[in-house]
């Protein structure tokens, strides 16, 4: 299992520099150089920014140079300050000489955006499962027909109408539930738990809609994986040897048709951060989404590349945490990797 | 296509799909109004017999926008899917008849693509770009190629040592021939399917980009900037938000009905 790891580890070094490669590139698309661009999109963009833009990435150097001091700053994870939020640190807080400590623009929004990641996870597998399982026992009957009608419209939905509808429902015409941002205003006076209570409510709606559009994904493969399993050999042997049907549903088949679905999380992984920018644009969460888009509404360049490089490295590691709890769940998977 | 029409699933997506392509197709012609008109006498109208979805802040008639706007959403959606193709095809075939080191290299890239959150990796670009129709298309081309290259790859893979290729191999065939005239054709269905599948989620892209603003640049109708000029009056002017956002859903249903349908329908081990 340690060697699986550190040879899991070391992999990820190559995967970084292409990471830091790809992210690099992106940085030189801009025709001429990215000075012009900011100039061109922001009129109010002054010669001192751009020079500002020219040391930040070392412009005046040759280019192999200039991405041999990129790969530098990302390997310390400096990503330098924020142009348009007053000179903010893009990761991670820094205290200057006067002892005043600026907070991190990505060390206040991963928090955010990780909490909403999670609940709909979590609320992903608390619908999926039940219906990838009733699809899977009621196949090509009416229960199992409807299920995958959803999840069809499920998929063909588009998250940022669904949204807009909600919020229109449930927050404009009948005042429900708060629409936009994580607090209500003046929830600063309120207890500890008040103060909960109230995140938890503006969050219903985002997370509620991150969930959606994964949900129908998850529950197809639920219903298909069962199918599978249900089709197996030993599946039969369980039926013949009088089991009850429970047992042989959620002991034997569930478990088997369970185990894919952590990989799948693994690779939901991008999609989820990335699917972050609409739903927090539109219910003005202060997450790494809304942080990304305001940065790119901005031409705010440090925030973009630190996210980006924040963001695909957060994919990595949870790939990885996917591929390690694959192996600590399936016995076949960890002995092989001790062989 | 006997079998595809047989299949509940691909008929029903394909009908769809016809329909929106038709309609995208004689907007010049069926359109009532000119899309980008503006007419201070008919300002947020309710749809009636005059303008069927009624008319936006500033007099435009919301079905033509509509139909406008299946163009643009339609010509985004395949011509974004034919350069990821294009590209996944070329890569995965070299990836998958080479194998090697050639392969490895290419799935290395794959896995580094495929970990760069992908709406990330589009905003970024357009940050640096300017957004225009072609260059979002180009943007969702070019983020996109993985899941074909892999498919590819795979084909081939599991092609490449099959009798017919062998023999094509000893009777002397060269790599292109051997590539084009035998791995290709037998891998189409696959690529079709995920074709299909890959024009439903680039419309989707296209419509998130143009309702963020960072899309189809006004006055140029396309469904999602219709949305955005439409969210702002969501209170008294509800037809403005419902029909370009169930557009965008009939659409991205009628390919991911015609894509299912069809592995269903082309797929042996299925039947």
């Amino acid at each position: 299992m340690l060697k699986y790891l550190l040879k899991r580890l070391f992999w990820m070094i190559p995967m970084l520099i292409g990471i830091s490669l790809i992210s690099f590139f992106i940085m030189h698309l801009a025709p001429g150089d990215i000075t012009t661009t900011e100039a061109g999109f922001n009129p109010k963009a002054s010669e001192e920014s751009r020079q500002k833009l020219r040391e930040l990435y070392n412009l005046d150097k040759p280019v192999i140079v200039q991405y041999g001091l990129w790969l530098e700053r990302m390997s310390k994870l400096d990503f330098g300050n924020s142009f348009a939020s007053h000179q903010r640190p893009v990761f991670w807080q820094t205290t200057d000489e006067n002892n005043n400590t600026k907070l991190g623009m990505i060390q206040e929004a991963l928090p955010i955006t990780l909490l909403i990641n999670v609940l709909s996870m979590g609320l992903i597998i608390l619908i999926a499962l039940p219906l990838g399982i009733i699809s899977a026992l009621t196949q090509n009957r009416l229960p199992d027909r409807s299920i995958t009608l959803f999840v069809f419209i499920g998929f063909a939905i588009p998250g940022f109408w669904l949204a807009l509808m909600l919020m229109y429902w449930t927050g404009v015409a009948h005042h429900w539930l708060p629409i936009s941002g994580l607090h209500s205003m003046g929830a600063d006076k309120l207890s500890g738990f008040a103060q909960g209570l109230d995140t938890l409510k503006h969050l219903i709606l985002p997370v509620f809609i991150s969930a959606i559009t994964g949900l129908a994904g998850i529950s197809l493969f639920v219903r298909n994986g069962m199918l599978e399993v249900l089709h197996q050999d030993f599946i039969t042997t369980a039926k013949a040897k009088g089991l009850p049907e429970g047992t042989i549903i959620f002991r034997h088949a569930l478990r088997n048709a369970l185990l894919p679905l952590i990989t799948i999380f693994g690779l939901s992984i991008p999609g989820l951060i990335g699917g972050s920018v609409i739903a927090e644009s539109i219910f003005a969460i202060p997450g790494m989404g809304k942080l990304f888009f305001d940065a790119v509404l901005m031409r705010d360049f440090p925030v973009i590349m630190g996210i980006l490089t924040i963001g695909s490295a957060l994919t990595l590691v949870g790939n990885l945490l996917a591929d390690l709890s694959y192996a600590w769940a399936d016995p076949r998977v960890r002995k092989g990797v001790m062989q | 296509m006997r079998k595809v029409i047989a299949n509940p699933l691909a008929l029903a997506g394909l009908l769809i799909i016809s329909l929106i392509l038709l309609l995208a197709l004689l907007a010049p012609w069926i359109a009532p109004y000119d899309p980008n008109a503006i007419d201070v006498k008919a300002i947020l109208l309710p749809p009636s017999m005059q303008h069927w979805m009624g008319t936006d802040a500033l007099g435009r008639d919301i079905w033509s926008r509509m139909l406008f706007g299946a163009r643009i959403s339609l010509l985004v959606g395949i011509v974004a899917v034919g350069i990821a193709t294009s590209i996944g095809i070329v890569l995965g075939a070299v990836a998958g008849y080479y194998r090697g080191w050639v392969d490895t290299i290419m799935m290395r890239l794959v896995d580094i693509m495929l970990s760069i959150p992908t709406f990330f990796l589009i905003l970024a670009v357009i940050a640096f770009l300017t957004p225009s129709i072609w260059n979002i298309m180009i943007v969702i081309g070019l983020t996109s190629w993985m899941g074909v290259t892999r498919l590819v790859r795979a084909e081939f893979l599991s092609l490449r040592n099959r009798e017919f290729v062998l023999a094509s191999q000893t009777l002397g065939a060269k790599d292109f021939r051997l590539i084009f005239i035998h791995l290709l054709p037998n891998s189409l269905t696959p690529i079709i399917v995920s074709s299909v599948l890959g024009v439903a989620s680039a419309v989707l892209v296209e419509s998130g980009l143009s309702f963020l603003g960072l899309g189809v640049q006004a006055p140029q109708a396309s469904w999602g900037n219709i949305l955005t000029d439409g969210k702002e009056y969501i209170q008294f002017a509800w037809w403005l938000s419902l029909f370009p956002g169930l557009a965008i859903l009939i659409t991205v249903l009628g390919y991911n009905l015609l894509g299912e349908g069809l592995r269903d329908a082309l797929d042996p081990r299925s039947q």
